[in-house]
Formats: C-alpha cells, sequence, structure tokens
C-alpha cells in the first residue's frame, strides 16, 4: 500500500473494460475493477511463487507463471 | 492284621489318613492290601517302607478298573458330580442334581421344543435374494430417469439434442484435480464451470436466429471433449450428415470459431491427444465441421460469415471489421491460454499480443501500462518470497499475457452481468456481484475491507462516497 504512492492509471482500465465488454462503466466501478485486478495479481504470484520454489527456481519464472496463468484465471471466472 | 508294630507306629506318621488306628475306615482301606500283599511280614515291611509301594497302595489309578476303596469311590463320585457330562453318559442315574441338570429340566419343561430358532437362518436369506433381484430391477429401472437430462433446458432446442444428451454426462474430470498444485474449494467449480462457458456461447445465441449451427458446433466439440468419443462417432456421422447444408449455408462461422475453441478449451486440457477420434469423424462425415472450420473458416468465407456475426454482435462495419475480428480473437482470446496451459500456444500468442490489440468487438484495447503491473508483481512476489525477490522482464511479459487475458475475462463477464441487469453499464454492483463469485467477498468480507487491504486511500475514498456500506 505504501509502495502504491500513484495511483493507477484509471483512465487505462476504463478504457481496457470499455473495449472488451463493450459497454460503458459506471463512475468508480472501475475502482473495484482494479481491486479484483490486484487481488488477481496476488494470486498469480502466489501461485507462481509456489510453483518457481517448488520448481527449485530461485527468482519466479516466466514459465511457472504461464503454468499457473490459466489455473488462476479459472479462479477468477465470475 | 498286619501286627507289626513298626508299620503301625511309621504309618501315622506319613499318612494322617490312615492315622486312626480304631476307626472302621482304616479296617476297610488295609482291607485290599491284603490280597496284594501277602502277610509274610518280611516281605511286608519290605514293601510298606518305600514310599513308591506306598504310595501306589493307596492311589485307585494304579489298580485299574473300578475302585474298590470307600476313598476311591468317593473321590469317582465327586469327579462324576462335577463334570456333568459323565454323569449324563450314564444315563438317568442322577446320583447327584447338579445346577446344570436343574436348569436343563426346567427348560424342559418350559420350552419343550427349541425349534423355531434354526428356521430363522434359513427364512433369512431367501429374502435376502428376492431383494437383490428387486435391485436388479430397480437398476435397470432406472435408465428412463436419464431421459430427461438428456434434453437441454433450452426450449427450442431441436431433435438433435436427443443425440446431445449423451455429451452431457461426462466423465469426471480427474485429470484437472491431478495437475492442481492446490484444490481449493474454487476447484471443485471447474466442471459446473465449463459446462456453463460451454453453454454460454448457445445461450447468447439464442437470442438471434442462428443457433442450430452452433449448438450443432457446440455439441461436436462436447463430443470431442469426451474420452471416449469412439462411442460417438456413429451418432456424429448422421448428425454431420444431417446439417451438412445447413453449416455450409448459413454457417455463423465466427460464433463457431468461439465455440471451437471453448470446446477445445474443454478438452485438450483433459485430453491430450483428442483429434484422433475427430479425424475419423471427419473421414465419416462429408464436412469436417468440427474441426474443420477451425482454419479454413477463415480462408472460406469471410464475407458470409461475418455478415452474420456482426450484426450479432451490434457494431456492424462489414468485411473490414471481420478481418479485425479474427487476430483479435487470435490474439487476446482467453481460451488459447487455457487450452494450452503449455507454453508453446502462450507464446505464440505472446508474440501476437505485442502488435496493436482489438478486442472482439473491435476496439483497440490498451495495455495495461507495463510500470503498474511491474508494481505490482513485484510487490505481490516480495510478500510472497521476501524483499529480494525479482520479476525478470521475460516473466513480466507472462504476467502481462495473464492480466490481459484477465481483463477480457473480467470484462466479459461483467458486461454479462450487466446485461443480465438490464444495464447499459457496468455498474459497481456488477464488480461486487463477481466479485462475490469469484469467493473474495462473503459474509465476513466486504467490498471495503478488501478495499482497505489492497488500495491506497484516496481510491477509498472514491469509493465510499457512491456505495454505502451494506
Amino acid at each position: 500500500m505504501a509502495a502504491t504512492q500513484k495511483l493507477y492509471p484509471r483512465a487505462t482500465v476504463k478504457r481496457i473494460v470499455k473495449a472488451q465488454a463493450n459497454r460503458s462503466l459506471s463512475k468508480n466501478a472501475d475502482i473495484l475493477i482494479f481491486l479484483d485486478y490486484m487481488l488477481f495479481m496476488q494470486e498469480l504470484m502466489r501461485e507462481a511463487s509456489i510453483r518457481s520454489r517448488k520448481a527449485g527456481e530461485k527468482n519466479i519464472s516466466p514459465n511457472s507463471v504461464r503454468k499457473v496463468t490459466e489455473k488462476t484465471l479459472r479462479k477468477f471466472k465470475g | 492284621m498286619s501286627g507289626t508294630p513298626n508299620l503301625r507306629a511309621r504309618q501315622p506318621v506319613r499318612d494322617s489318613e490312615a492315622s486312626t488306628p480304631a476307626g472302621g475306615t482304616t479296617l476297610t482301606t488295609r482291607l485290599p492290601i491284603h490280597p496284594r500283599f501277602p502277610s509274610t511280614p518280611s516281605r511286608f515291611t519290605a514293601s510298606t517302607t518305600p514310599l513308591t509301594n506306598r504310595s501306589s497302595r493307596w492311589t485307585p489309578g494304579n489298580r485299574g478298573g473300578a475302585p474298590s476303596t470307600p476313598h476311591g469311590l468317593r473321590a469317582m463320585q465327586r469327579r462324576a458330580a462335577n463334570t456333568p457330562g459323565r454323569e449324563r453318559r450314564k444315563s438317568g442315574r442322577g446320583q447327584r442334581e447338579s445346577v446344570f441338570d436343574v436348569l436343563r429340566n426346567l427348560s424342559k419343561a418350559l420350552a419343550p421344543e427349541s425349534q423355531p430358532i434354526r428356521s430363522s437362518p434359513q427364512a433369512q436369506p431367501e429374502p435376502e435374494s428376492e431383494s437383490e433381484i428387486d435391485e436388479i430391477d430397480e437398476l435397470d429401472n432406472e435408465t428412463p430417469p436419464e431421459r430427461p437430462r438428456l434434453s437441454l433446458p433450452l426450449e427450442e432446442v431441436e431433435e438433435d439434442d436427443d443425440d446431445d444428451g449423451s455429451p452431457e454426462i461426462r466423465p469426471p474430470r480427474m485429470s484437472l484435480a491431478l495437475e492442481d498444485d492446490d484444490m481449493t474449494h474454487t476447484s471443485v467449480e471447474y466442471p459446473r464451470r465449463a459446462t456453463f462457458d460451454r453453454d454460454r456461447p448457445r445461450l447468447s445465441m439464442m437470442s438471434y436466429g442462428a443457433t442450430r449451427l452452433d449448438e450443432n458446433f457446440g455439441d461436436a466439440t462436447g463430443l470431442e471433449s469426451d474420452s471416449d468419443a469412439g462411442d460417438f462417432t456413429g451418432i456424429i456421422g448422421d448428425e454431420d450428415g444431417e446439417q451438412d447444408e445447413t453449416i455450409i449455408s448459413q454457417s455463423a462461422f465466427d460464433r463457431g470459431g468461439e465455440t471451437e475453441d471453448l470446446g477445445r478449451f474443454n478438452f485438450e486440457f483433459n485430453f491430450p491427444s483428442p483429434n484422433a477420434p475427430v479425424d475419423d469423424l471427419d473421414a465419416d462425415g462429408p464436412t469436417n465441421d468440427d474441426e474443420g472450420f477451425e482454419l479454413p473458416a477463415i480462408g472460406l468465407e469471410p464475407g458470409l460469415n461475418l455478415v452474420p456475426d456482426d450484426s450479432e454482435v451490434g457494431d456492424a462495419t462489414g468485411d473490414s471489421n471481420v478481418e479485425l475480428n479474427l487476430p483479435s480473437r487470435v490474439s487476446m482470446s482467453e481460451s488459447p491460454g487455457f487450452v494450452g496451459g503449455g507454453v508453446r500456444d502462450e507464446e505464440i500468442i505472446v508474440q501476437g499480443s505485442k502488435q496493436k490489440k482489438l478486442s472482439r468487438h473491435g476496439i483497440p484495447v490498451p495495455n495495461m501500462p507495463a510500470g503498474v503491473v511491474r508494481k505490482l508483481a513485484t510487490r505481490f512476489a516480495r510478500a510472497r518470497a521476501g524483499p529480494k525477490a525479482k520479476v525478470s522482464k521475460t516473466t513480466l511479459a507472462a504476467i502481462e499475457q495473464a492480466s490481459s487475458w484477465y481483463f477480457e475475462q473480467a470484462s466479459e463477464d461483467l458486461a454479462a452481468y450487466s446485461k443480465h441487469a438490464g444495464r447499459k453499464t457496468i455498474d459497481e454492483a456488477d464488480v461486487t456481484a463477481l466479485m462475490r463469485r469469484q469467493r473474495h467477498l462473503n459474509n465476513t468480507t466486504t467490498v471495503f475491507s478488501l478495499a482497505q487491504k489492497h488500495l491506497p486511500k484516496e481510491l477509498l475514498q472514491d469509493m465510499r462516497l457512491p456505495m454505502p456500506p451494506r
């Protein structure tokens, strides 16, 4: 929290969702979406770090992220 | 008798029983001795002195036969009294009635026949066998109840769905569970969600005209997803034969591609080598609806197909839009990510994503800025792996890809929710619904507690204004 001094680019998030959903967003929905995105990132990094640690890698490797991506996306399927 | 004083003197010392000199018992006890030991005093004394001889004289066992001594008799009687079996063998002598005898007599008097007890075990197996037979019959009869399940809930589903019922009963997806590192409660939902994914395109299509083809596509993919597709080959062939014309003529092609993606998504996941049966099917059926349309469809009829597709999407811009849609589909779609779970597909996709991205609606999609993604990634990586955790560039690319997929998926879900609510805009309620379905929100966790945990204060304030806490 302290790390994110700067706000995230609200406009960008709004544009992304707008383009993907082909719908407009209400005024503050993007905050919640970004919150959900943060949760997603948290989960993704958690899974990836677990996986990479299991594989004995020191840092998180892109492969482990890719392996984990699908599973995490499924978890975030509404 | 044996008047030797020596003997007399010694015996009381050795035997307490025989010690009484004047008792009749002593006389009787000594009676048997006489025949054995003739009265010669020398012998008599000799025989009495050793212990062995004396003991042999007194123990009844040595004499064999019935005990003649009163002690022996008494011992025999006692033994007989203690062991009722012997007495019984003597049959009715009834010298002494033990407790058992009394009880036995009582039982005989009270319950003359104990027969009915025996019959019960014999009677039991018969009903069991009957019940077994009944179960088998029931199992046979159970098949009809499955019928209703075969029919899809959609009202307008055509007669083809009778065949489609079979794919509905899918084998449990064991491969998923095995692959997962940690199974959580959400993973239980995988099959359900998979079916939802499969059904969703159909549902969306139902509102528009060209339902039939898409359903068939979906069903075909569904059949693919079954490991034992061999069973259905005949059916599929028939379907193909029936629907060839319609498919070729109408061919809502993009939608078909979508469903196909979803189908692969279900399918390749579970079974690495599914294509073989499909190929066989294709060999049987004249048209390769199941597989062929993936690539050839693009080449085949771009002009024809896209027009219905666009009308359905809502922003019909024409052929250009068509061309736009296809690459976007390839680059953006989440399904390839699912399909691969593997590296190769995603790498290809990553390369594609470097290009300008378009959503499925043809709207250009900006990337999530790399700085934000990296910041979040390093932050969470540090939370996990310690302060020195680094996120390399390639890892960051993978994460960006994942996040773009995430946004696509989330925004599709949000659009579905808002559409269901009859709104044109995505509301906060939609997002909360999404998070609730993601199991991020529950009775104990509210949006605000989550936001407090993760979001900076400025955003919190923004949030609070429009949404009073529930």
